[in-house]
């Protein structure tokens, strides 16, 4: 026997645009999601790797006095390393500000030491400059961490911010389906009517609409999905093969977890969608006997 | 106060008491009825256009509740039933609409089960059923036609097939035979009056048709300006 035509009949024009506008939202929210979370975890990996770091400024000194202080910082517990960079070292540092020329002669360049604390060590700058000057040399020592604290601050509003962006395009989603259905349930209201009245129970009708943008919601997650992961991988690609215009792009990955929201984002649209479908039909058959 | 109340016996399958209607802030189109029907009776409602007949007749097939007074159906207030008992019963009831309101995307055989897909059936258990009642009310060869592609009376017949599949207790019929020639009109009255004597359905018509309701001598329910005004048995006899 012959599969049973659907009681509400195939999607209209209506449809098709809502299918848009639920393919648009997700394709955001899941750009928006993906650009937080790389973001966030580059600075995380960032934050980690300088975790420990110090640098030391000395005046005052010549190189050979530098070289006697790095060995004096070597020998504080908790140091791994000390050592006091070289001409080379420095102009990579200053290149932003100088450009690839070098730097110009003339120029009064402070001497410094990178030093690095072993993990978990509780030495702080405080104590490696307080060393330092108690030996006698004009220094300062600065943590990286102190940088990273800021640098973290600036991740928590990001991470708030993509939340908020996310929750956004999501109840927005939710308010357009909420208002496709009403439309839908006011465009075959002549079929609502007679199922009614053929003795159909509320959830029934509810569940042919549930069904219909629960699909549609589906679809046009998988769509979103889809097209975020071509602008991810291309941001990815454009980014690994253009080193110079990576500062430019958003931060992507595309890894494990990468691969698990946009998996899931099109469930969530169609959940959404349906329960949106459902409420809506609900609440608006509680309005007739 | 007019009221028709035929002889009773047992529980009425339609009972209205003190019933009014008003449409949000229009005047009222249905003043202080009452009226029993009992079960296994058929009767005519009958009046001019806007005396309330359809009204009337959509306070019983429960797509109204009433502004004011009491709908019992079979014994059951329905204004206190829940919304699931309010299904279940309009799975009792039959209607033929006097537009039809047939579903235009599905086919014949499919209008006619819908009240039995609502209901949660399968094909395959219903396939039998609706494929004899077509053939009953003259459509065996249209099963798969779609409504738009019928004629009036080939869409009459699908909608008062429909309103049987389910052997409804109560059937109600809004101008059957509007839309339909004299002849054909006729067909559809004995084919109602048949199923009234054989399973004892209890069936409403509503009409303006008087050569119809001369023609075949039931209780008549006349409705004017939205009262109960008079009963033609009562009357004649």
């Amino acid at each position: 026997m012959a599969k049973p035509t659907p009681l509400l009949p195939e999607s209209d024009a209506r449809e098709a645009a809502l299918f848009f506008v639920v393919a648009a939202l997700c394709f955001l929210a899941v750009l928006a999601t993906l650009t937080a979370r790389g973001t966030y975890t580059a600075a995380r990996a960032w934050s980690a790797q300088v975790e420990g770091e110090m640098t030391v400024r000395l005046t005052e000194t010549d190189r050979r006095g530098a070289e006697e202080a790095a060995a004096l910082v070597r020998g504080l517990d908790g140091i791994r390393s000390a050592s006091v960079l070289s001409q080379e070292e420095l102009e990579d540092l200053l290149e932003p500000s100088f450009g690839p020329g070098g730097i110009p002669a003339g120029v009064p360049l402070p001497l410094l030491i990178a030093v690095e604390a072993e993990t978990g060590s509780p030495i702080t700058d405080d104590a490696v400059t307080s060393a330092l000057q108690a030996q006698g040399f004009d220094a300062v020592a600065e943590a990286h961490s102190d940088y990273a604290a800021e640098a973290q601050r600036a991740l928590g509003t990001l991470r708030a911010a993509a939340i908020g962006i996310v929750v956004l395009l999501g109840a927005t989603a939710i308010a357009v389906i909420a208002f496709a259905t009403h439309a839908a349930l006011l465009a075959r209201k002549d079929i609502v009517d007679v199922l009614h009245l053929a003795g159909a129970e509320d959830r029934f009708i509810a569940q042919l609409f549930e069904r219909r943008f629960w699909t549609l919601g589906l679809k046009a997650g998988a769509a979103g999905s889809i097209a975020a992961l071509a602008a991810t991988a291309l941001i990815v690609f454009t980014a690994q093969s253009e080193p110079s215009q990576a500062q430019l792009l958003p931060q992507l990955s595309l890894d494990f977890w990468d691969l698990v929201i946009l998996a899931i984002t099109p469930v969530a649209a169609g959940l959404a969608a349906r329960l949106a479908a459902g409420g809506t039909v609900n609440h608006a058959l509680k309005a007739v006997l | 106060m007019n009221r028709f109340r035929p002889d009773m016996t047992g529980e009425p399958a339609v009972e209205l008491n003190g019933v009014s209607l008003r449409y949000d802030t229009a005047d009222e189109v249905l003043s202080d009825v009452d009226f029993r029907l009992k079960p296994g009776s058929f009767t005519f409602l009958t009046g001019a256009s806007g005396a309330g007949k359809s009204s009337l007749l959509k306070l019983i097939y429960l797509a109204h509740g009433p502004t004011r007074g009491e709908v019992r159906l079979f014994g059951l207030e329905t204004g206190r039933l829940k919304r699931r008992q309010l299904s279940a019963l309009r799975r009792r009831i039959g209607v033929v609409f006097q537009d039809f309101r047939l579903l235009e995307h599905l086919t014949a055989f499919e209008n006619v089960a819908l009240p039995l897909r609502v209901s949660g059936q399968k094909p395959a258990d219903y396939r039998d059923e609706v494929v004899d009642l077509l053939r009953w009310v003259g459509l065996g060869e249209r099963m798969q036609a779609l409504p738009q592609s019928m004629s009036g009376g080939e869409q009459q017949r699908l909608s008062i097939a429909r309103a049987l599949i389910n052997k409804p207790d109560l059937l109600i019929a809004d101008e059957p035979t509007g839309n339909v020639d004299p002849e054909m009109g006729r067909r559809i009255m004995r084919l109602f009056m048949e199923l009234n004597r054989r399973v004892g359905t209890t069936v409403i018509i509503a009409t303006h048709d008087l050569g119809l309701i001369r023609e075949f001598e039931v209780p008549v329910l006349r409705l004017q300006h939205g009262l109960i005004v008079q009963d033609v048995e009562h009357q004649s006899g």
